[in-house]
């Protein structure tokens, strides 16, 4: 045999390869497709894919290209495409990270889109739009507005023979509410309420009733250990007098809404979002309703606020920046748009959308919609965007804190203390970083 | 004749004085040319990614921004300032050492078993090996959760005897015992080598034991497992690595958070979190660096202890 290849005709045939790869690649990028990224189940998908056709159509440009995960799979995935520089053109964001990729240059300041006329915000809520800023620079367009929310069994609480907690309810009705499922021992031993102690959005609506908010708009922590030490208290008192399930059971619910503790009989009520009330209700067969976090007591208020669900937020890197920004109004702005999406990713922020949407919503989208504005004085101003470790905080801080208290390795006191030590050490590495 | 084909043919390469060489392409270029596919992935999907996690371990890369220089700052700070890095190392150092034992014994048990000349071998080893290809999968989350749960199959069992057991996987002191159950339920790729060197010893060697009036129990001790020990010795090497590498069952059953109070935080969860959830990738990659010398020492200490316990048949 002789098959030969020399080390000229070699390297013209790589060559000859890479410079195909080359050449292929222009063609890609030629192809104005934007490129979409966001978090959500298939009707989520079916929704938003279903608009960026119609986008397509209006405005004769390519149909845009989209890719959806699970929550917690989007922002390894989307961190890593912004470090390879790939990142998508328009990708949706929360709450708790936009500052975080604000500050990191990574997302598009969206001011000069609003100013060219491009970008259409003219009947869209002004708090949203808040919302949406960092640092003054807009980086952020709210895809809607919810609230913190404890959704209840209704079921549950007719099981018992009370009546669900009222608009308005407080901490101090706990232990009757609580005494009286534990006297009935509905479904194997159901509790009251849900341990809230490690949920981040419950003891931000605490400490605000108490005047204070969790981070300070510099990124300070909020709270003192004196603060945090009665929050840990307080719960630790449910969980010995039995108003809430054990430490054991808690631990269950990894926070989908297959193992909450309305989904797995462990408690009638659980803290959530108002736009959540859907997804719950998909996998419980009990019907269920929605109402305030609890007052600490019936005259304060406050805790709660108007927050945008999530955001459409811009590469920085995109190559069609005009393009996205063209999308991103028409996604917010169009009333046939707004009628496919109705109240999925919550309340619609453009006042004319939101009025061709309402009368198109069932019973339960009705409370959804609803909710938000029937909070009256519960409803407080909308605190700045949480610090870069806000995130950090919660899962291996508060979390882990709230497992130990309630298995008794950690007193409340202990608690309080090494919590406001470990954040501001935390916030402090941060912020040098 | 290859080689002769092209020196007659190009008599140049050799007056320049690079006939070695360029006699060494000609002979294996097309080799090389068909390697080129490995060549490129090789170098470019492994060995480029692991020398940029090396320098990156020296940096704050954040995933967002560019990286910048801190010295050994991120390895420093492991050792004096991380509470959840001995942490995870502990509960790390635990799994180990409980659950590659128990593996490597209950593995060896069912290949004896396995080893009599039944009938119906092939079904049964592979419905031994089953649990092996299930791996970390979310049905394996729930499946464990019904069996370990409060009102799980393990507390059903344990009630016959008037035993009220905790929620074995929900509680901090029993969870990752869960775990090291779940890794030793997996044992089907040791199971599978054991058999194989099994089938290797003679078995005159029974015989002649046997006839000699050796109990079952002694030609076990004498016979069967000093000729296993390389077998046992390569599955134990094997396992180790995988145990230290141990991540998927921890993350699907804690939903990535290591909980409750980070009784199962391996120490691959903690470095993903670090990397991913918390975007420190330079101090992941000072973690990742660190667990590749920590393995590579246990491995060399294995083979270096090796000589005085495994016995090379020759």
């Amino acid at each position: 045999m002789t098959f030969r290849v020399d080390r000229r005709q070699f390297l013209m045939g790589s060559t000859a390869l890479l410079a195909a790869a080359g050449i292929a690649r222009p063609t890609f990028a030629q192809a104005e497709a934007l490129r979409l990224y966001w978090w959500g189940g298939q009707t989520r998908a079916d929704r938003t894919i279903a608009v960026a056709d119609l986008w397509a159509k209006a405005k004769n440009a390519t149909v845009p290209t989209g890719e959806f995960g699970s929550f917690p799979d989007h922002w390894p995935k989307l961190a890593t495409m912004v470090a390879g520089g790939n990142a998508p053109d328009v990708y949706q964001m929360d709450y708790r990270f936009i500052a975080e990729y604000a500050n990191r240059k990574a997302t598009q300041p969206l001011d000069e889109f609003v100013a060219s006329g491009v970008l259409k915000l003219d009947d869209f809520d002004k708090d949203q739009i808040e919302g949406g800023r960092v640092n003054g620079e807009l980086h952020g367009i709210s895809l809607g507005a919810n609230s913190v929310a404890a959704i209840y069994s209704q079921t549950a609480f007719d099981e018992v023979g009370i009546a669900a907690p009222k608009l308005g309810w407080s901490y101090e009705e706990v232990p009757e509410f609580a005494e009286a499922f534990l006297s009935k021992n509905i479904r194997g031993g159901m509790k009251f309420m849900s341990d809230g102690s490690s949920s981040e959005p419950a003891l931000d609506n605490w400490i605000r009733q108490r005047g204070k908010p969790l981070y300070t708009p510099e990124g300070k922590l909020g709270p003192n250990a004196d603060d945090i030490t009665e929050w840990f208290a307080m719960w630790k008192g449910f969980l010995d007098k039995g108003y809430i399930p054990s430490a054991e059971d808690s631990a269950l619910d990894v926070d989908t809404p297959e193992t909450s503790m309305i989904a797995t009989n462990k408690a009638a009520i659980i803290f959530s979002n108002s736009n959540q009330l859907v997804v719950h209700q998909s996998v419980n067969k009990d019907k269920l309703g929605m109402v305030n976090y609890p007052r600490i007591s019936p005259s304060t208020g406050g805790g709660h606020y108007r927050k945008p669900s999530m955001f459409w937020s811009m590469a920085a890197t995109s190559g069609q920046k005009e393009l996205a920004a063209d999308f991103i109004s028409f996604f917010i702005n169009d009333l046939e748009a707004g009628k496919i999406l109705q109240v999925e990713r919550g309340i619609p922020c453009a006042a004319a959308v939101r009025d061709v949407v309402a009368p198109l919503l069932d019973e339960q989208n009705q409370v959804s919609l609803n909710f938000v504005s029937s909070l009256g004085d519960l409803l407080g101003p909308l605190p700045a965007s949480p610090p870069n470790a806000a995130g950090e905080i919660d899962q291996s801080l508060l979390d882990v804190l709230a497992d130990e208290v309630a298995f008794g390795a950690r007193t409340p006191e202990d608690a309080g203390k090494f919590f406001v030590e470990e954040a501001t050490a935390i916030l402090e590495r941060a912020k040098s970083a | 004749m290859t080689a002769r084909a092209v020196e007659a043919s190009a008599p140049v390469g050799r007056e320049t004085g690079t006939s070695f060489w360029s006699r060494a392409w000609q002979n294996h270029a097309p080799g090389y040319l068909f390697l080129l596919p490995w060549f490129i992935g090789f170098f470019g999907l492994t060995i480029g990614p692991i020398l940029t996690s090396f320098y990156l371990s020296f940096t704050d890369f954040d995933l967002l921004t560019s990286p910048d220089w801190v010295g050994a700052d991120n390895y420093i700070r492991m050792f004096t300032n991380d509470r959840n890095f001995a942490a995870s190392m502990r509960v790390t150092l635990v799994f180990v050492v409980f659950s590659v034992p128990m593996k490597l014994a209950f593995a060896l048990c069912i290949a004896m078993l396995l080893n009599r000349g039944m009938r119906g071998l092939p079904v049964y080893r592979a419905l031994f090996y089953l649990p092996s290809l299930l791996g970390a999968s979310v049905a394996i989350a729930i499946l464990w959760r019904t069996i370990f749960a409060r009102d799980g199959l393990v507390n059903d069992f344990l009630s016959i005897f008037g035993i009220a057991g905790p929620s074995w996987i929900s509680n901090p002191r029993t969870s990752l015992w869960t775990l090291i159950i779940l890794s030793v339920w997996q044992f089907g790729s040791p199971m599978i080598i054991f058999l194989a060197g099994l089938r290797q010893i003679p078995a005159d060697m029974y015989e002649a034991a046997s006839l000699d009036g050796a109990s079952k129990w002694r030609q076990f001790w004498k016979i069967t497992l000093p000729l296993l020990t390389p077998v046992v010795f390569f599955n134990a090497i094997i396992q180790t690595i995988e145990a230290f590498k141990s991540f998927t069952p921890a993350f699907i059953i804690s939903s990535g958070q290591g909980g409750p109070i980070n009784s199962t935080l391996f120490y691959t969860l903690y470095l993903y979190n670090e990397a991913f959830a918390f975007f420190r990738m330079g101090y992941a990659s000072a973690l990742a660096w660190f667990l590749l010398l920590l393995i590579a020492c246990f491995t060399a200490f294995s083979f270096l202890t090796s000589r005085f316990w495994v016995h090379y048949d020759d």
